[in-house]
């Protein structure tokens, strides 16, 4: 099966980066050393230039936001756009004072920062995912974060678990509004999903209520990212490698009339008439996620692909077309 | 051994590729003269097929309305009832009734709007219903996407199976066919959630909860956000109907029935009585569900709100409730009131109250 459902970045990290996981894994009646982590925020930090005592290492990103949710939305109102994948969304239904999403929706993809702006005059903890994950748009401005940042009544999460491709960032931002944090991730861009290292930008508000997850990250994923970010001009290529088959993918699926958007990560949202479209290709070989169950149906997200990969996918779509037609 | 009923609607679809919109009435007629081929039967063989599971016995219409197609499979099987050469929606009504009295598990049809509106006028929502579309109009939101869909249900179908409510509509076909949907809702039959079948992977769904528990919590909130001194006025609906439970009045399903202060002050009401209501209470709030699929709230499955009724409610009055599974799926709200200036009052942003303290901003279009 080709898995083209989960937003992962297929090109592998360099050897050592693979070394190093194996090392850790011969040492695995341990618990990592604090002067890995040590080690490991440093070069986060390098990467980032954001200062050291600002950032908080987590086994993926999923558990910083539990842990925001659970720390910071009591007595607030949450607000996210939908679509948007949170799985730590549950616990802000135990916590939160009310969760109130923004429905984005073609064709103009809009969230209104108007109505959004007037949810906020009560306190908020706003968390939105930029570029959004699944339709691959940004939905953040510069102006709109510092119109949300400049309300000392809400507190703001950018989830840029696609950076590496957007290269766009509001971590400037941090050092000045203590009501800004933002998450990113090595699963991503840097190849390493299966690692599961996420990490969190904390403005001073965040860093104040959140306590530090580095003790309990594994020690294969600690010594591979030391390794990734010691070694990170193949994050550079396998990103470029990737946009420009997202590029040729789009054009090339547009060619047979399936709808395609531009997209700032390493996935694409596509629409199509072909009923049962991802049952249609998981028969052929191939996964892509479907968006009906929470969104509208007609919609699909697929993942960028080796480049023979992305072949068969428009090969399996022409014929899906030639046949329905 | 799953129990499962089978009815074909054989003409079902052939209006579609001759251009007729339908083959309600005469337009059957006129579809066969202009060479019109049976979809379903293609589609049902196409669906057994699929079926890998074997513990299934079909309980089947005769001749064409089911006999015919697995009679060619290896399921064990029993027809019941009978028919002519020409089947009817009669036919359709009939012999649904005498195959659910036998005792079935689920109920498979294959057809359009029109076959829906026959199975809903002759089951009612205690019995699981399977759509397989073929027909020519679907606006009804009951249907299935796919046979290969409707096969992964029937493999894993059991009595744990979550069901959601999904409407049937009413099209006036004479209407269509001159391009003019003149559409309303016509009742509600009980699917399997599709969806929550579906979930798997990491990015599970956010939509964790039956539909039901979805109701009950949207009823929880309301009920604990009535405002005194309001009429409330509960719009057509099972999400209303939860509303209603929760208050501890009798809902009309397809209707509209006003609330004041905890106690029902009318019921089934029109125009007339709803603009009476306003009159005596002075303060009116609406709560009513979009469509699933077209996402109306207002022009369609409720005509009793008319112009004048909403331009006295206001827009401020309207509370929009909804499930996740239907509301998400919607890229808009949609109103169509007859009168202009009242759909301009009606668009832009609104929150549709989901779930239990939890609200989605949607926006109304035109």
């Amino acid at each position: 099966m080709i898995r083209l459902d989960f937003n992962e970045n297929p090109h592998p990290p360099p050897r050592i980066v693979v070394e190093e996981a194996r090392r850790g894994l011969s040492e695995v009646t341990r618990y990592c050393e604090v002067k890995y982590l040590e080690e490991l925020k440093l070069l986060i930090g390098e990467y980032t230039n954001i200062p050291r005592d600002r950032i908080i290492v987590s086994p993926g990103s999923d558990i910083i936001l539990r842990e925001i949710i659970h720390t910071f939305s009591v007595n607030r109102k949450v607000i996210m756009l939908n679509p948007s994948f949170f799985p730590a969304l549950e616990c802000a239904r135990r916590h939160s004072r009310k969760i109130l999403k923004f429905q984005v929706t073609p064709p103009d993809f809009k969230l209104n920062a108007e109505i959004l702006m007037k949810e906020i005059k009560e306190p908020s903890l706003v968390i939105i995912d930029n570029p959004n994950n699944p339709t691959g748009m940004e939905f953040l401005n510069h102006d709109l974060v510092i119109k949300l940042l400049d309300n000392k009544n809400t507190m703001l999460v950018i989830d840029e678990a696609y950076y590496e491709f957007s290269r766009k960032t509001f971590s400037g931002l941090i050092s000045n509004y203590s009501n800004l944090a933002i998450t990113r991730t090595l699963d991503k861009g840097f190849s390493l999903a299966g690692l599961r290292i996420g990490f969190l930008l904390a403005g001073d508000m965040f860093k104040e209520g959140l306590s530090d997850f580095a003790t309990i990250l594994p020690r294969p994923s600690v010594y591979a990212a030391i390794a990734a970010l010691k070694n990170r001009e193949y994050v550079r290529e396998n990103v470029e490698r990737i946009i420009s088959e997202r590029e040729r993918l789009i054009s090339e699926l547009k060619e047979l009339g399936v709808e395609a958007y531009p997209s700032a990560t390493n996935f694409i949202l596509i629409r199509s008439d072909i009923l049962g479209l991802s049952e249609k290709l998981r028969i052929k070989g191939i996964a892509i996620k479907d968006l009906s169950s929470e969104w509208i149906p007609g919609y699909y997200r697929v993942s960028i692909g080796l480049p023979e990969e992305n072949d068969f996918l428009v090969k399996s779509l022409k014929e899906l077309l030639n046949y329905e037609s | 051994m799953m129990r499962v009923g089978l009815i074909v609607n054989p003409i079902a679809g052939m209006g579609g590729s001759v251009g007729l919109k339908g083959t309600d009435g005469e337009a059957y007629r006129r579809a066969l003269e202009l060479g019109a081929k049976p979809v379903s039967p293609g589609r049902i063989r196409y669906l057994l097929s699929l079926i890998k599971r074997r513990d299934i016995f079909f309980l089947v219409a005769p001749k064409r309305m089911g006999e015919n197609y697995v009679r060619d499979t290896d399921f064990r099987y029993e027809v019941v009832g009978s028919v002519g050469e020409e089947t009817s929606a009669e036919d359709t009504k009939r012999i649904a009734r005498e195959i659910v009295a036998n005792g079935i598990d689920l109920l498979v049809f294959v057809g359009g709007d029109g076959t829906a509106r026959d199975i809903a006028d002759a089951v009612d929502l205690k019995v699981p219903v399977l759509a397989i579309p073929s027909g020519v109009k679907m606006f009804s939101s009951v249907f299935v996407l796919s046979p290969n869909a409707a096969a992964n249900i029937i493999d894993s179908f059991n009595k744990e199976t979550p069901l959601i409510e999904r409407e049937v509509m009413d099209i006036d076909e004479e209407a269509f066919r001159k391009n003019r949907l003149a559409a309303r809702l016509y009742s509600y039959l009980k699917v399997p959630g599709i969806e929550l079948l579906l979930q798997a992977g990491k990015e599970a769904s956010n939509i964790s909860k039956s539909e039901e528990a979805q109701k009950k919590e949207i009823a929880e909130y309301i009920v604990e956000n009535i405002e005194e001194g309001y009429v409330y006025f509960l719009g057509p609906g099972t999400t209303l109907k939860a509303i209603a439970d929760r208050i501890g009045v009798s809902k009309t399903l397809l209707g509209i029935d006003a609330v004041y202060n905890g106690r029902l002050v009318g019921k089934d009401l029109n125009e007339k009585g709803l603009l009476k209501l306003i009159h005596t209470y002075g303060k009116a709030k609406i709560i009513v569900t979009p469509i699933g699929g077209n996402g109306f709230i207002f022009g369609r499955a409720s005509k009793q709100f008319t112009p004048e009724v909403l331009r006295r409610v206001g827009k401020e009055n309207i509370i929009v409730v909804g499930t996740k599974g239907k509301v998400l799926k919607l890229k808009c709200l949609r109103v169509d009131t007859g009168d202009e200036g009242v759909d301009r009052m009606l668009a832009g942003p609104i929150k549709v109250v989901t779930g239990y303290r939890e609200e989605v901003v949607m926006e109304v279009r035109v």
